[in-house]
């Protein structure tokens, strides 16, 4: 039987921070009481990638002697707290606007509601998305990573929440001016919006349905019964497209160049994050299928 | 505003990387040279421009007009230079955008503030800033660079930075009423397009803005000074 002596270094500094002797298969060091395990980074190399909690001691390239370098990874949050901080601001904040709570525009109109019909369907749109997205957090997605750096909802919150009210604002104005092409383009728009929602909603279930419960393993999606899933045929990250049709289904409705601001912000950082993703399948899995694009079919 | 930082930043990533790195490419060089010395040029034309100006006037007032045109050539034309100098894009960036955005979204857009004595003041600060900047690449690139260009890049801005803000801010402070009262690159409800802009609403967040910026880019600058010119006895061992 083995035993490991394991010691563990500073990554910047190479400070001997702890070591172990006789060590077996391993629980995650604890290494200083503040620095809890979600922020410790373990590595084999001081510049390399972190290991992952699922390594065993054994199966690593090291000797029986186990150098380990540790970086502080900075105070961390769970990506559960952060999601459900990021949408609720949004949901509670358009709600403000759309009721008009005083202080936002002039006091005449406080409390007051739209008179264009537009304007209470976008507000449900609007709530049923951030509700929607709510509801996942909690219900569907498996996250692989438990946190992230604290400072992300700080950023991330600033993000939604200051859109949503940049939005909110405008459309649910005392001088808001209804679609162009009025009640065709609202209905068009609504049933791009429902299309993409619902197709959101499939590809995130099965996404989920990829990973057995506790699992952090990651798999090729393939389109399933659902035909909203067929989408998979073309595009590595179908999610992002859908929630891009939802926008833009939402900016046809209302005519507002705020949301289309939003959206195209969005779709943007949407579209760094699926070539990403699309990258990393390409990477992993050799048999990855050549048809695909990260988010939009055959063009980006 | 942001213009003494940034190029506090690229100039120490100049130095170190100067000498660790093989640098640019020969043609790259040529071309950044030239670029280098022509700016040198035309700030210099702008100082000139500005003595001459005030000599034959006899006074501070309404020098403006005599470098407008050079001023809005080569503050604009330094545009060419986000992406291509060492230094982060986002600082470079920034820095140009500022100063473009004073020159014509301020000082040409609104001509009540072309006479005020604020604009000569962050004309003047700039002027010398830029001449002593681009004479620091020019010299760099050459591998020929006087210790008195380095030591006056890293040393005036402790003067020239805060009086190029305050002509800055004084400037924009005085073309608020002008801007409010006509309405100038202002959007109002309602619209087809739902949108609404006021500009002077934005020329007041910019100054404000100042406020948390300045002092961070100005002890940037500080730190670079330090690095660069602390080590006068370890010349050898840092470059």
């Amino acid at each position: 039987i083995w035993h490991h002596y394991v010691e563990i270094l500073d990554a910047k500094t190479k400070d001997k921070l702890c070591f172990l002797d006789k060590v077996r298969p391993p629980p995650r060091v604890c290494v200083h009481p503040q620095w809890y395990p979600a922020r410790q980074s373990i590595r084999l190399d001081p510049k390399g990638k972190s290991l992952k909690d699922e390594d065993v001691l054994q199966q690593l390239p090291v000797g029986t002697t186990a150098t380990f370098y540790f970086r502080d990874l900075g105070a961390q949050i769970s990506w559960v707290t952060v999601f459900l901080t990021e949408y609720t601001g949004p949901l509670i904040i358009y709600l403000l606007f759309y009721f008009r709570v005083p202080f936002i525009y002039a006091p005449k109109y406080d409390f007051t509601t739209s008179k264009h019909w537009v304007v209470h369907l976008a507000c449900m749109c609007h709530s049923f998305h951030y509700v929607k997205r709510l509801l996942e957090t909690l219900f569907v997605h498996r996250f692989s990573h438990g946190t992230m750096p604290l400072r992300n909802i700080f950023k991330n919150c600033t993000y939604y929440w200051g859109f949503a009210a940049w939005m909110a604002y405008y459309i649910n104005h005392p001088l808001y001016t209804p679609p162009m092409y009025g009640e065709q383009q609202v209905t068009i728009a609504l049933m791009i919006f429902l299309f993409c929602q619902i197709g959101n909603f499939s590809i995130h279930i099965a996404l989920r349905n990829l990973r057995p419960p506790g699992s952090k393993t990651r798999k090729i999606p393939y389109p399933t019964k659902n035909p909203f899933t067929w989408v998979f045929l073309l595009v590595s990250c179908p999610n992002y497209t859908y929630e891009l049709g939802s926008w833009l289904g939402f900016t046809m409705m209302t005519q507002c160049l705020p949301v289309a601001f939003f959206t195209f912000v969005g779709f943007v950082q949407m579209t760094v994050w699926a070539k990403g993703k699309h990258r990393s399948y390409l990477k992993e899995f050799r048999d990855y299928p050549t048809l695909r694009s990260p988010i939009l079919p055959f063009i980006l | 505003m942001a213009a003494h930082a940034a190029t506090g930043a690229k100039t120490a990533t100049n130095d170190v990387s100067h000498k660790r790195r093989k640098g640019p490419g020969a043609l790259a060089t040529v071309y950044l040279v030239i670029y280098n010395v022509v700016m040198t040029a035309g700030w210099l034309v702008i100082a000139v421009g500005l003595v001459r100006s005030y000599l034959a006037k006899g006074s501070y007032h309404g020098l403006y007009y005599s470098i407008e045109k050079p001023l809005k050539f080569f503050q604009t034309g330094a545009v060419l230079e986000v992406g291509i100098v060492p230094s982060s894009v986002v600082l470079t960036g920034f820095q140009v955008m500022s100063r473009v955005f004073l020159t014509w979204a301020v000082t040409h857009s609104v001509r009540e503030v072309q006479n005020e004595d604020s604009v000569l003041l962050f004309v003047v600060a700039w002027t010398i800033t830029e001449i002593i900047r681009y004479s620091f690449y020019t010299f760099s690139l050459l591998n020929h660079l006087p210790y008195l260009i380095k030591w006056a890049r890293y040393t005036l801005f402790i003067v020239l930075y805060p009086m190029g803000v305050t002509g800055e801010l004084l400037t924009i402070y005085s073309a608020l009423p002008y801007v409010q009262k006509t309405g100038l690159y202002s959007i109002t409800l309602p619209n087809k397009y739902n949108f609404s802009f006021d500009y002077h609403t934005f020329l007041i967040l910019t100054m404000i803005s100042y406020i948390p910026l300045f002092p961070q880019l100005y002890f940037h600058m500080m730190r670079q000074r330090k690095k660069v010119l602390g080590h006068l006895e370890e010349h050898s061992k840092n470059e």
